[in-house]
């Protein structure tokens, strides 16, 4: 009870100081002559900037300095060069593989599930009976909490789980061991891609299918009636018309895939197999307690990620269709 | 003729496409519900059992006396509210500021907040604990709910944005001229029309923070504090040591989707419409 009221008074505090500080800031711009909207804008704004700077900006700074330190929570950080980086690219053994399981996984699970996506988007664009109730049904996979999705797999590839039952004859037709999936070190990562699929097209059925809707149809009747296959028009008017959402999906996917934190936290692996990057963070932080170390390989991982989104927009800058806009050359 | 033939064939091949994929959706989420209510000796059964009988309730309230998950349930609830409405008042406050008014830097600003939705929370996430350990807060509610009073969020305050975005200016020249103040003006006219924005964000930050795992797990130490899905992890931890008890952990991970499920079902047309004005009209 205690703990509640407790949290309760501060988030109370918390609420009212924010917004005194809000009228303090309209109140000084005021008396500092700035111009009406300028004094409300920045009121209004406000709770972003102050959260901007106390939870982003300082934490951000202060964790570069803690990547080249070695800190154990207790006695206060020693600076240690570029030692932690060294240690990461040349001496831990479990670092690549957490690379190489997060990049694989991020390469595998995006693609995959935007060709899901989009097939199943196509196929409610097609005049269906119905097309809430499908739409709805397809999306509740990825409302589901992570946590119980992730139990419900390890249950299902289970050695005898219903997954190996359900495809025990094609298993016995080509006289192979039915497979142990998350228990076996070579198949965890098909078996988090195969989850993956399950859990993350729904979201994006939902964003491509808008998106399908707004294509114009003069432009996909115009194009049969001078004899375009229907795989054509697919390709050159409904690909580039709807490329702004695909683009949003797969840098959204790209983004969240190499978060992915949740889900490997309630897969047990043979041999830490299934560790990616942000629980190989997490682990070396707050369990091993080496902050300083698990700083590093978090910037390591937001380098990558970062990496990863400017050759995304770079390779689709050239692609993507915007509408009302001209694009240079043309 | 041959027309529709071909035309009733792509029909056809078109539903038969969708239910395909609705079995694959529906079968694993109907095998949890059946397993929370089987017997352990029913977990493996072959050929598999697919409507237990009998069906056994009482996994339900076993699994709910098995861990304090009545306490979790609570703390979820209390963490996600007060999360939940500190968000969406402060986050429609600031987008209403970077979508009305034009004042100096502002798409400087609103920049940089797009730029953060790449910040992967990983790397702030130590600075971050030490703050709120220097604080003497590490093992309080405080560091899950009092910071959204900061617009947590830069999506929402994107999303947002796009809904004043479509609201015509004269709503508010009116109520200008009637000598309404800022506030009032967003109390009484802008909040009204952006309700369906304001239930999108209501619904995904109910499922942000009900399903967050990586803050609990940071910041909370005793049990009595842990919300459901912590409980979920503490469970599987102490029970995978023998045979994993799937039937108690099917239940639980029923009743901690069933509240999120609920408020989706309730709220759809308002959350896809949400989703989907951050996802095309940027």
């Amino acid at each position: 009870m205690a703990a509640y009221l407790l949290t309760l008074s501060h988030w109370l505090l918390t609420g009212a100081a924010v917004l005194v500080l809000m009228l303090a800031v309209y109140g000084l711009l005021k008396a500092l002559k700035a111009r009406q909207v300028t004094a409300v804008g920045y009121a209004l704004v406000l709770p972003w900037l102050l959260g901007f700077l106390i939870w982003q900006i300082y934490p951000f700074a202060y964790s570069f300095y803690l990547a080249f330190t070695d800190y154990n929570v207790l006695q206060p950080p020693q600076w240690v060069g570029l030692a932690n980086f060294k240690h990461m690219f040349f001496d831990d053994p479990r670092f690549w593989p957490s690379v190489r399981l997060t990049l694989l996984y991020s390469f595998l699970s995006v693609p995959l599930g935007m060709i899901g996506a989009l097939g199943t988007a196509s196929l409610l664009a097609q005049e269906v009976r119905a097309v809430g109730f499908w739409r709805t049904l397809y999306y509740v996979p990825s409302v589901l909490p992570a946590a119980a999705t992730a139990l419900l797999w390890r249950f299902m590839f289970a050695g005898t789980g219903l997954i190996n039952t359900f495809f025990s004859p094609v298993y016995k037709l080509l006289h192979i061991a039915p497979p142990a999936w998350f228990s076996d070190e070579k198949l965890v990562l098909p078996s988090f891609v195969i989850m993956s699929f399950w859990g993350v097209f729904g979201a994006n059925t939902v964003i491509l299918l808008a998106s399908l809707k707004n294509v114009p149809k003069e432009l996909l009747e115009a194009a049969e009636m001078d004899g375009a296959s229907p795989w054509t028009r697919f390709a050159r008017i409904t690909v580039p018309m709807i490329s702004p959402s695909l683009f949003y999906v797969m840098i959204m996917g790209i983004i969240a895939a190499m978060q992915n934190f949740t889900a490997p936290l309630f897969i047990n692996t043979p041999g830490g197999a299934g560790t990616f990057l942000s629980v190989y963070i997490y682990q070396q932080g707050f369990t091993q307690f080496k902050m300083g170390y698990a700083t590093a390989v978090g910037w390591f991982l937001m380098v990558m990620i970062l990496i990863l989104t400017v050759i995304v927009w770079k390779f689709s800058a050239a692609y993507i269709y915007y509408e009302g806009e001209t694009r240079k050359g043309d | 003729m041959t027309f529709s033939v071909q035309k009733l064939l792509r029909t056809f091949l078109i539903y038969f496409l969708l239910c395909l994929g609705a079995t694959v959706v529906v079968v694993p989420l109907f095998w949890m519900i059946s397993t929370s209510l089987k017997g352990p000796n029913a977990l493996f059964a072959y050929p598999p059992e697919w409507i237990p009988k009998p069906a056994i309730w009482r996994n339900y309230i076993d699994a709910f006396k098995a861990l304090p998950f009545g306490t979790f349930f609570i703390n979820t609830i209390f963490i996600t509210v007060l999360a939940m409405i500190a968000e969406l008042f402060t986050t429609s406050l600031v987008a209403y500021g970077f979508s009305r008014f034009n004042f100096r830097g502002r798409n400087a600003l609103f920049m940089i907040l797009l730029a953060t939705m790449m910040l992967p929370s990983v790397v702030t996430m130590i600075p971050t604990f030490l703050i709120w350990r220097n604080l003497k807060l590490l093992d309080t509610f405080d560091p899950l709910t009092v910071g959204a009073w900061f617009a947590w969020g830069p999506a929402y305050i994107f999303m947002m944005r796009q809904f004043f975005l479509t609201i015509p200016r004269s709503m508010e020249e009116a109520a200008v001229i009637d000598g309404a103040n800022v506030f009032q003006i967003y109390w009484h006219i802008m909040l009204p029309l952006v309700r369906p924005a304001l239930l999108a964000i209501a619904v995904l930050s109910f499922q942000g923070n009900w399903n967050n795992l990586q803050g609990p797990l940071i910041y909370l130490n005793s049990m009595e504090k842990f919300p459901v899905v912590l409980g979920l992890k503490f469970f599987e931890q102490s029970l995978s040591k023998e045979a994993p008890m799937w039937n108690y952990m099917m239940a639980m991970s029923v009743v901690m989707a069933a509240p999120v499920l609920g408020l989706f079902f309730s709220a759809q047309r308002y959350f896809i419409e949400g989703l989907n004005v951050g996802a095309t009209k940027g």
